[in-house]
């Protein structure tokens, strides 16, 4: 076991309520094979740090002297057009960040005094990991944990193994939240450790998979058997976006698959889509794809809990 | 989804129209105010506690009797249903002329307008007419004949001691079980035994008990008298009324010619005596926040008898705890007192008075009241009441009174859900209280064990035993001696002894900031400060409490306060069975990140000298912005699970309450604290910047919830920093005050989640929690279109209010609190 095994995350969640049974605390890794539409966390998807930008905690230049336009080795930032100060001192310009030009060296968010700049993610230990996560053990007693989430937390498989294993060494429940894009062998080597996997299944039909999330499905497919068939404990997350994976078609065959893996499968929890993760796309500097995407209404949410119910899983809204 | 919502009755909606039509019109009731007045002129020379129990019958026997035509329950403090009412003995005489005395147009404005509390005419001209009266004969002018000098010189350049008006100490649980349950005729008996026995042998030691005795027989006759008259007045009503309104006067009457002199022998009986007590109890003076302590225990028996034996559907009892609510929440104070210039302001801006209370008063009369918990066994006391209690609050989304929730490992499943349930919905009530950390404070406090397990919490978040502890209020009786603000002793300890916001020195001369050697030399003079402070706020409450001993007892407290009837002496002279008095501390956050600041800056990593940080302090930043951000970035601040300096927020907090419990209280009784904060936006604005990055003016951090902003960790950082306050200490209680967005506790585990969560922090050692689900964006369309979100309850502090009340100040502030996303 490597306790100083290195690994990328980009935050730590306590209260992580949506992330399995009771209180959790939940490590988010860096880094995703999978690129969904609707992913409200952009800044999991590359393994890379990126350069995060929040203008409304910009003070303006003058307060630090230009220390951003001063850093950066390639002149990709600018002041912007002056703007009324948020305390209403006088107008201020802030800084304006040139992603053509930006290679996110981060040399700017070191020198940024109020963090307005920042890095997406850092590197970290195992050891650190636990030590951060210890701190929140008195409120797991109630079947809560640690959730390893993502990213995709297989991507770097030896920091999240060696996770499991300290994690599991101290006596606490582990989750892990996972695309299921991962070797087979993997799976086998950590599932000693996990108590639960999250596993998500985005689209039943490969070639609609892969339009939305860059990849076909069937190592997903096959690794969610093969979890069920070792032995693993599943809850299945299924994600309803509208006009993207909420047709009859797909739900029925997605809750067909789901009871086909049989008593592996203890809970099918249904993630209407939701806008929250828009605002994360314009600290990074991204678009954001899907524009014309509503959340699903009650009524269909609660249909569509029901198709789950009716095949006889137990289904719960999210 | 919304498993609880029982229908609310046609009735109990008529009710609550009722109380939003009134609550547009309000009235100032001086009935109350006119009989003590002229039974004070004509009774110049009766003795203090026979003058009060003669005007208690008086008023009983001359105040008008109103029964509406809706009424479930009768009796309100005035003529008029939700009347305001303030008590004159303890306002300023100045602010009586100053508003009433105006100019007519200018009296007008203030106080004859829409949305202003209406006084009429010929209100107005009494009260500046007993203005001159009062002058001589207030609490105040009581405080001004024994109050040594050097306490006014405590006070701010220019303020008048008589404009913090002396009020009454407040702040306690009457003993409402043995009022329902016992009767006022039981103890009026056992008054003329007592008085039997005295007079057998008169002593020095006694005499004063003579007098004590015959006032209680005379509150007896009063209370007794006045339900009679209810009594009357109802089958008056029953002449013209039909049917079943008929029928249900004459019950009505039946019952009111029952209660009071003779235990309660039903639910509704049950209900209207614990509401003619705290009639009786507001007559005798506002003691701000009395509240009602464990009314499930007593209520819930007659409840549960009158389901069983069909008297009450389930419906029936419910309609009835509903009607209580609403009933009980009628009473409405004028607490702090804002002058004409506030009001003709607010007036023009659309605003009421009470909007202009600094967020600290609702349309109420601060009471709380306490479900659940345990019996003198300490096995569990929940019931039906406590069930259909808490119900009423869920269906009805008022925010007064307050309402607690005693925890314990005999909680029903069903209690905690509907607890969880309400406080989502009804924006933080019930605080949840933990039961096994605040008995241990009880008998901390010398209170026996069986006793301690009948504590109930009163005003915001301070318990006490119910019904046997003549406790006192949070602040009253320390008269504004600033002892509780710790940030101003940090700032004397920056400063060498000056308040910079107001040149003022303090008590200690010392050092400033740059001329400290060390941390712990800095801390040392800190510790001075506030030891020196204690000790003056200390001996400032014999002070106080020599005020009402002298001249303002409360014989309607006595009369059924356990202790009392035993000893032979007003609560006043110390008569009750438990003794104690509080004074809350604020500002947690505030002072630690700023011990924080200095020792790691200034004295571990050395980065900046404390000449610098003074410079900057000093200046209040101005040119420093660099520094001050730093400090708002780096320094590790409380609230995040950083053990540093979560340790400095314990080290000051214990330290105050430990010798702040050492000090000796009022009737040999203690002194408590605990960390509550009502002013942290006005008391902002009155503070200095400070070494954590604030600047002058704004917001103090709000009670023992860490700073608005620093936050970086999430929420189990957060509670579990909130944790490490030595809470066993702080015995007027403090909680934490979480807020969460919608999305966080949606879907059907969240309940259960958030019940772990309170739980867990509890398990830690925490005593009292609330939580708020408001989101962001639901306030700010609150604060766009006010009409449309009436019923929008937030969780303040030690109370909820209607958002919309809030002033815009606060209303930002609450917006600013952390908010819980996952």
């Amino acid at each position: 076991m490597h306790n100083n095994e290195k690994g990328q995350i980009y935050d730590i969640q306590g209260y992580a309520v949506h992330d399995g049974p009771g209180i959790r605390t939940t490590i988010f890794t860096k880094g995703c094979p999978l690129r969904c539409l609707w992913c409200h966390s952009p800044e999991s998807q590359h393994h890379k740090n990126e350069l995060g930008y929040l203008p409304i905690k910009c003070l303006g230049l003058a307060t630090c002297q230009n220390a951003c336009i001063e850093a950066c080795p390639r002149g990709a930032i600018s002041a912007r057009e002056p703007v009324q100060a948020l305390d209403g001192s006088g107008m201020v310009e802030k800084a304006e960040i040139d992603r053509d030009i930006c290679d996110a060296c981060l040399q700017c968010s070191e020198v940024c005094i109020t963090k307005a700049l920042y890095s997406s993610g850092r590197e970290t230990t195992v050891d650190e990991v636990y030590a951060r996560v210890d701190k929140d053990r008195d409120f797991f007693q109630n079947g809560g944990g640690i959730t390893i989430s993502g990213g995709e937390p297989m991507a770097q498989f030896d920091f999240t193994y060696n996770l499991a294993i300290r994690l599991k060494e101290g006596g606490l429940h582990i989750c892990l939240d996972t695309t299921g894009q991962a070797q087979e062998e993997q799976y086998r080597k950590i599932m000693p450790f996990i108590d639960l996997f999250l596993y998500d299944i985005k689209h039943m039909d490969s070639e609609m998979h892969k339009k939305l999330t860059g990849l076909g499905n069937e190592l997903i497919l096959s690794n969610a058997r093969f979890l069920a068939e070792s032995g693993a404990a599943l809850q299945i997350r299924v994600p309803i976006i509208p006009k993207l994976t909420d047709s009859e078609s797909n739900l029925q065959k997605t809750s067909e698959f789901c009871v086909s893996l049989g008593s592996a499968v203890k809970l099918v929890q249904l993630l209407p889509y939701h806008k929250a993760g828009r605002m994360k796309y314009d600290r990074l500097g991204w678009k954001y794809k899907l524009t014309n995407v509503e959340p699903p209404d009650d009524a269909f949410m609660a249909k569509t809990l029901e198709l789950f119910q009716r095949h006889g899983l137990n289904a719960q809204l999210y | 989804m919304e498993k609880f919502d029982v229908p609310v009755s046609a009735r109990v909606q008529q009710l609550q129209q009722k109380r939003a039509r009134i609550n547009k019109d309000l009235r100032l009731n001086i009935e109350r105010n006119r009989i003590l007045t002229e039974y004070f002129r004509t009774h110049e020379n009766e003795y203090p506690i026979l003058k009060k129990a003669g005007f208690l019958y008086e008023w009983a026997a001359t105040r008008e009797i109103n029964i509406d035509d809706d009424d479930i329950f009768l009796g309100d403090a005035g003529p008029h249903t939700r009347s305001v009412h303030f008590d004159i003995e303890q306002t300023s005489t100045n602010w009586l002329r100053r508003c009433f005395g105006d100019t007519d147009e200018r009296f007008r404005a203030a106080w004859q307008v829409p949305g202003s509390i209406w006084v009429d005419d010929e209100d107005r001209k009494y009260l500046v007419e007993v203005a001159d009266f009062w002058d001589t004969r207030s609490i105040a002018a009581t405080g001004l004949g024994l109050v040594p000098p050097e306490f006014f010189d405590r006070f701010p350049k220019g303020f008048d001691f008589r404009e913090l008006t002396g009020s009454y100490p407040g702040h306690f649980l009457p003993n409402y079980e043995k009022a329902v349950c016992v009767g006022f005729g039981a103890v009026r008996r056992e008054a003329e035994a007592k008085l039997e026995e005295i007079r057998k042998k008169t002593t020095t030691d006694n005499v004063r008990s003579d007098l004590f005795y015959r006032a209680v027989i005379k509150t007896c006759d009063a209370i007794i008298l006045m339900s009679k008259r209810y009594a009357a007045g109802c089958r008056e009503k029953a002449e013209t009324a039909a049917g079943d309104r008929k029928a249900e006067l004459l019950r009505m009457a039946d019952s009111c010619e029952w209660i009071m002199e003779n235990p309660a022998r039903n639910l509704w009986e049950g209900i209207q005596a614990v509401l003619f007590y705290q009639n009786l109890i507001t007559a005798d003076g506002t003691h701000w926040a009395d509240s009602p302590g464990l009314i499930d225990s007593f209520l819930g028996v007659l409840l549960e008898n009158d389901v069983k034996t069909g008297a009450l559907s389930h419906e029936q009892a419910q309609e009835l705890c509903d009607a209580f609510l609403m009933q009980i929440g009628n009473q409405i104070i004028m607490f702090p007192k804002p002058n004409n210039d506030m009001l003709i302001e607010a007036h023009k801006q659309g605003k009421i008075f009470f909007d202009l209370q600094g967020g600290m008063q609702n349309i109420a009369a601060g009471m709380l009241i306490t479900l659940g918990g345990m019996k003198r066994d300490g096995s569990g006391d929940y019931n039906l009441a406590t069930e259909m209690l808490l119900l009423s609050y869920y269906r009805l989304r008022v925010a007064e009174p307050s309402l607690a929730l005693r925890i314990n490992k005999d909680t029903p499943d069903r209690i905690w859900e509907i607890a969880i349930a309400c406080s989502k919905r009804a924006g933080g009530l019930p605080q949840f209280n933990n039961d096994e950390v605040i008995i241990k404070q009880m008998i901390d406090k010398g209170i026996a064990l069986e006793d301690a397990r009948r504590y109930a919490v009163f005003g915001c978040v301070e318990p006490g035993v119910s019904g046997m502890e003549w406790s006192m209020a949070a602040n009253c009786g320390a008269f504004g001696g600033g002892m509780n603000s710790l940030v101003n002793l940090l700032n004397f300890c920056i400063h060498g002894n000056v308040n910079p916001m107001t040149g003022e020195t303090g008590q200690l001369p010392c050092k400033k900031l740059y001329e400290y050697e060390s941390f712990e030399e800095f801390q040392a003079e800190y510790e001075r400060q506030i030891k020196a402070s204690i000790d003056l706020g200390a001996r400032m409450i014999h002070f106080a409490t020599l005020i009402f001993d002298h001249a303002w007892p409360c014989i309607s407290a006595s009369v059924m306060l356990d202790g009392c009837m035993e000893s032979g002496k007003d609560v006043t002279w110390g008569g009750a069975k438990y003794n104690g008095h509080g004074q809350m501390i604020n500002a947690v956050a505030t002072v630690a990140d700023s011990m924080m600041t200095i020792k790691k800056l200034c004295f571990d990593d050395k980065t900046v000298s404390t000449r610098e940080l003074y410079d900057a302090l000093s200046t209040n930043w101005e040119g420093h912005e660099q520094l001050r951000q730093r400090i708002l970035n780096e320094v590790p601040f409380y609230g995040n699970d950083n053990d540093e300096s979560d340790a400095l927020a314990a080290w000051a907090y214990g330290l105050t309450a430990e010798y702040m419990n050492s000090r000796p209280g009022p009737y040999n009784g203690c002194l408590n604290t605990g960390a509550l904060d009502l002013y942290w936006v006005a008391g902002g604005k009155r503070t200095w910047a400070t070494p954590d990055g604030r600047k002058t003016g704004d917001a103090l951090s709000p009670s023992s919830d860490p700073r608005q902003d620093a936050v970086k960790n999430g929420p189990l950082s957060y509670v579990k920093s909130v944790s490490k306050l030595p809470w066993d200490k702080l015995r007027c209680g403090g909680a934490i005050n979480l807020r969460f967005d919608a999305n966080s506790v949606r879907g059907d585990e969240s309940a259960a989640k958030v019940r772990d969560l309170i739980s867990s922090y509890f398990a830690m050692g925490g005593v009292q929690f609330h939580f708020t689900v408001a989101d962001t964006e639901i306030m700010r369309a609150a604060q766009k279109n006010p009409q449309d979100y009436q019923d929008l309850i937030v969780r303040i502090a030690g109370f909820s209010a209607y958002f919309t009340h809030l002033p815009f100040d606060d209303q930002e502030n609450y917006i600013a609190r952390y908010e819980i996303q996952v």
